[in-house]
């Protein structure tokens, strides 16, 4: 059992904290993404866990071990680790065969286990007929394929990605995608995967912790994310979301583009401002004035742009609130028309802060 | 997420011993006694003198006192700073316009041109002022003698006596032209060719534009290479020894080796060391922040490739200055070589009827110290090749990856001795070895150290830049399977450097062939070189022996330099002159 498990994990450099006390737990055989936009801390938090960086506060536990404090650290070579770098970093002087058995070799494994273990991963990773290649010979997909069956091959408790699909092209990026929760759930390590990419993030994680400034914005299951978002920040990078700002009303409604609204999340204080945050696909146009006012905010469209499958709209409201809003293709509302919005109550997510 | 589970299991240290840090630790004071030491002697004898009586050194700043104000001193001082001044200006003048004429023109045959430049760079100077003795001494000179034959003047009338401070002058600027030159054509060539359409889409016509864009961007290199030649011309020793003491004056240098002869006055030799160093140290640094001025000298951004300069009817002209350029320090004296070689008597011209090998025959099976030379320069040049290859590949690790801390000091002083001249590490060396702990004057090992601590910087660099183009992900993905430090630079980083690491080696090799200056303070009769030895014969005169090793030292310079530059990922030699 490898449960990871970071305490209080803070690392500067000088006076700027790019980890900022992050605790998470992450049990075993999970798969936790950490999401969020360059800068955010994400991939310092990776090279914590595999050693690459020590702590300036906090610690690491893997399991019952105690293997990161700011006074010692486990090297990276002693963690029963295994990486999967942006770069793949396949040795190029090495075939393919080379680089997936040296991890075993460093294990001193005899010649059978080796050729068996290398069978089996090449089966698995589709790799056979490109045994005896050269990194340099191989397609993005193949190397990071290489580089998946390195990693792999030394069943290690812990497996970190750091964005292993940016460097590949859309198509090959969205298979890979499943290729890697296809491997876990074979494999099923407790696995870290860092990437900016929330649809990468929503396929692959089973956990995901949003990042921001070096802390954990919120964590949660993919589903907790995007439907509940607790933060502007979360609202704004996960799916396309509108976020407004208006006067608190009481303690389920609040004042925005010129009607009182009933919104759900985070409970409301009275006497100021809350931000709400509601999807761009949540929300209905409506060509002619519904019945049930309830939640309905009138709008004029400003401009609708086609792009196939929807449409993209933007509104202002009589206040001179501009929203933006995805539609099917199908509601074809010209711009400068008089529409009503709905903005459902269970859609308008009362964020913290 | 965050659920405290109390797990108090401490990690148990393994016994395994990772030798990383015994290694890294054993390489700095490696260094430190290679650099501080000879610095340090260097500055305590040159602030103390040995009192008659107690025998103990006492402090005192008469040396200086007498360095500034002697005119034994002062002079050579002086001339140093005319030389230096003035073959700098000089190599300015021609490196210049010709790197412009190489880089942004459509002169043909840049390549050969490019080609023989680098020949001019690698030819050892003393060898070229030794060649331009036998073209332009006063009385049998190749050159005079053709103009006696000519003009019909009087035995005893000359054109040229390289024997004279305009004579040094000429053959210093001869040998460092070539760094202006390459300074300014590398930074021609990186002006992208956008800049220049940029001013022509302006309505700038060529000249114009050439006038006004790109002779100031290429300013800061211009200006930089005026300071290497400078700083060359000043702490070259061959070439003053060969022609400044038969016309009878001193340079620093050669005042400086003239001090170690009987009697030695090591205390003055330190003073008369000191300036030079300092000078060399500001050199530098004025040179590096010339050239880091970011956003002027460095251009950055992809640009498109430079349209050449039509030349039309000027080409007559400007090949004609190319080719008296490079008839001066290459064509003249490699022909003036060739024939001290082949012929009977090195100041009589080569034909078909004359020609000989007796020169061959005498320099290498006669003349007993060749051997010796030979060996020594053999013995001596691939170990301080390959040692020195080790210690720069170890502590460029060490800087690129930032394994230690405080491993910028270590770069520091990995790059320290670049501004220590040959002949002032000479002098620091003798002063350091020839006392217990280290007794080791007399022996190849002072040698040794010599050439390791004057070749280390441009290994260092070398192997440096390689490190940075191998990325360190490579590196984390050998670690995390389990690997040490260790092993993961003997698995993954060294198989990647190979190529790099063997043109560090052959640099080092060629560089310690050519090495003199350093050594003439250093040798013994056990312990001549082949460059010592070319320098001795010359004091005997025989220029059919030195002729002869002049050219086997090329030739094996010119194989090595060829092979360095077959290597895939290896560009640009950057040899230091003695």
């Amino acid at each position: 059992m490898a449960s990871v498990e970071l305490r209080g994990l803070t690392k500067r450099y000088g006076s700027l904290a790019v980890v900022d006390n992050v605790s998470m737990r992450i049990e075993h055989g999970t798969l936790v993404c950490l999401l969020g936009p360059s800068g955010c801390g994400k991939t310092t938090t990776l090279r914590l866990i595999a050693g690459f960086v020590e702590p300036s506060e906090g610690e690491i536990r893997v399991g019952d071990r105690v293997v990161s404090t700011p006074e010692r650290s486990l090297p990276p070579e002693r963690r029963n680790m295994s990486m999967i770098f942006q770069s793949y970093a396949l040795w190029p002087h090495m075939t393919v065969t080379e680089n997936i058995v040296y991890g075993l070799k460093l294990r001193k494994l005899d010649a059978a286990t080796i050729k068996q273990k290398l069978g089996a991963i090449l089966a698995t990773a589709r790799l056979e007929a490109l045994a005896g290649r050269y990194p340099g010979e191989l397609s993005g997909g193949q190397q990071q394929r290489v580089a998946l069956a390195r990693a792999l091959i030394v069943e290690p408790e812990t497996l970190l990605l750091d964005e292993p699909l940016s460097n590949l092209d859309a198509n090959l990026r969205e298979e890979m995608r499943f290729e890697v929760r296809r491997l876990h759930d074979e494999y099923r390590y407790t696995t870290v995967y860092v990437t900016h990419d929330q649809s990468e993030a929503m396929t692959t994680a089973d956990v995901i912790a949003v990042m921001n400034h070096g802390k954990i914005e919120q964590a949660g299951s993919p589903e907790d994310i995007y439907d509940r978002p607790r933060s502007e920040f979360v609202a704004r990078f996960i799916g396309m979301s509108n976020v407004l700002r208006g006067k608190t009303l009481d303690s389920t409604h609040v004042s925005l583009a010129g009607a009182p609204l009933k919104v759900t999340g985070e409970p409301l204080k009275t006497g100021g401002d809350t931000a709400v945050s509601i999807r761009q696909h949540q929300i209905q146009i409506l060509s002619s004035k519904p019945a049930d006012q309830a939640n309905v905010v009138p709008a004029t469209v400003v401009r609708q742009v086609f792009l196939g499958s929807s449409r993209d709209y933007m509104v202002e409201a009589a206040d001179g609130t501009q929203l933006r809003v995805v539609t099917p293709a199908s509601d074809n509302v010209a711009p400068g028309s008089s529409i009503w919005l709905h903005l459902p109550a269970d859609r308008c997510r009362a964020l913290a802060g | 997420m965050t659920i405290a589970v109390p797990a108090q299991i401490a990690e148990r240290r393994s016994l395994k011993i990772d030798f990383t840090w015994p290694v890294l630790i054993t390489f700095a004071l490696l260094l430190c006694v290679l650099v501080i030491l000879p610095v340090t002697w260097l500055v305590i004898y040159s602030l103390s003198s040995v009192d008659e009586v107690t025998k103990a050194r006492e402090f005192t700043l008469a040396h200086f006192a007498n360095l500034f104000t002697d005119p034994e001193f002062v002079n050579p001082l002086i001339t140093t700073l005319v030389v230096a001044v003035s073959s700098s200006t000089a190599c300015c003048v021609i490196a210049a316009p010709m790197g412009w004429l190489v880089a942004r023109t459509d002169l043909p045959y840049t390549r050969a041109i490019r080609a023989l430049v680098t020949a001019s760079f690698v030819t050892p100077p003393f060898l070229g002022a030794i060649a331009w003795e036998i073209l332009a001494a006063p009385n049998s000179g190749l050159l005079n003698q053709l103009y006696r034959f000519v003009t019909g003047a009087e035995q005893g009338e000359y054109l040229f006596n390289i024997y004279s401070l305009p004579g040094l002058i000429f053959v210093i600027a001869c040998y460092t032209f070539p760094y202006i030159f390459v300074l300014i054509a590398n930074a021609l060539d990186r002006i992208p060719g956008d800049l220049e359409d940029a001013s022509a889409i302006l309505g700038g016509k060529t000249w114009t534009t050439a006038w006004k864009v790109t002779i100031p961007l290429a300013l800061p290199a211009l200006l930089a290479g005026v300071l290497i030649a400078f700083l060359q011309a000043m702490i070259l020793f061959g070439s003053p020894a060969i022609l400044a003491l038969p016309a009878g004056f001193h340079t620093m240098t050669t005042k400086i080796w003239s001090l170690f002869q009987y009697p030695p006055k090591p205390e003055l030799a330190a003073a008369a060391s000191l300036p030079l160093l300092v000078v060399t140290v500001l050199l530098l640094r004025g040179q590096a922040m010339i050239l880091g001025r970011k956003g002027y000298s460095i251009v950055g951004g992809k640009g498109a490739d430079p349209r050449l300069i039509k030349l039309g009817w000027f080409v007559v002209p400007a090949m004609g200055f190319v080719a008296i350029v490079l008839m001066m320090p290459v064509f003249l004296p490699y022909f003036a070589l060739f024939n001290a070689a082949f012929s009977p008597i090195a100041t009589t011209l080569l034909t078909p009827l004359n020609f000989t090998l007796h020169n061959l025959h005498f320099t290498f099976f006669e003349l007993s110290s060749t051997q010796v030379a030979l060996k020594n320069t053999f013995i001596l040049g691939s170990l301080a090749a390959t040692l020195g290859t080790v210690l720069a590949l170890v502590i460029s690790y060490i800087t690129a990856r930032e394994a230690v801390t405080g491993h910028r000091f270590l770069g520091f002083l990995a790059t320290a001795p670049i501004a220590i001249p040959g002949i002032v590490l000479g002098v620091g060396l003798f002063l350091s070895y020839t006392r217990p702990p280290f007794v080791l004057y007399g022996t190849l090992w002072i040698l040794l150290i010599a050439y390791i601590t004057i070749e280390l910087p441009a290994a260092y660099q070398q192997l440096q830049s390689a490190f940075r183009a191998v990325h360190s992900e490579l590196e984390d993905a050998s670690r995390i399977l389990g690997a040490t430090r260790l092993r993961t630079l003997r698995d993954v980083t060294a198989p990647l450097l190979r190529t790099s690491v063997i043109a560090t080696w052959c640099f080092i090799f060629v560089s310690v062939i050519r090495e003199l200056s350093a050594a003439i303070m250093l040798f013994t009769s056990e312990t001549k070189v082949v460059s010592v030895l070319i320098f001795d014969l010359k004091e005997s005169g025989d220029l059919g022996a030195i002729a002869v090793l002049g050219l086997s030292m090329l030739l094996l310079t010119f194989t090595v330099v060829i092979l360095m530059n077959r290597i895939p990922g290896f560009g640009g030699t950057r040899l230091r002159n003695t």
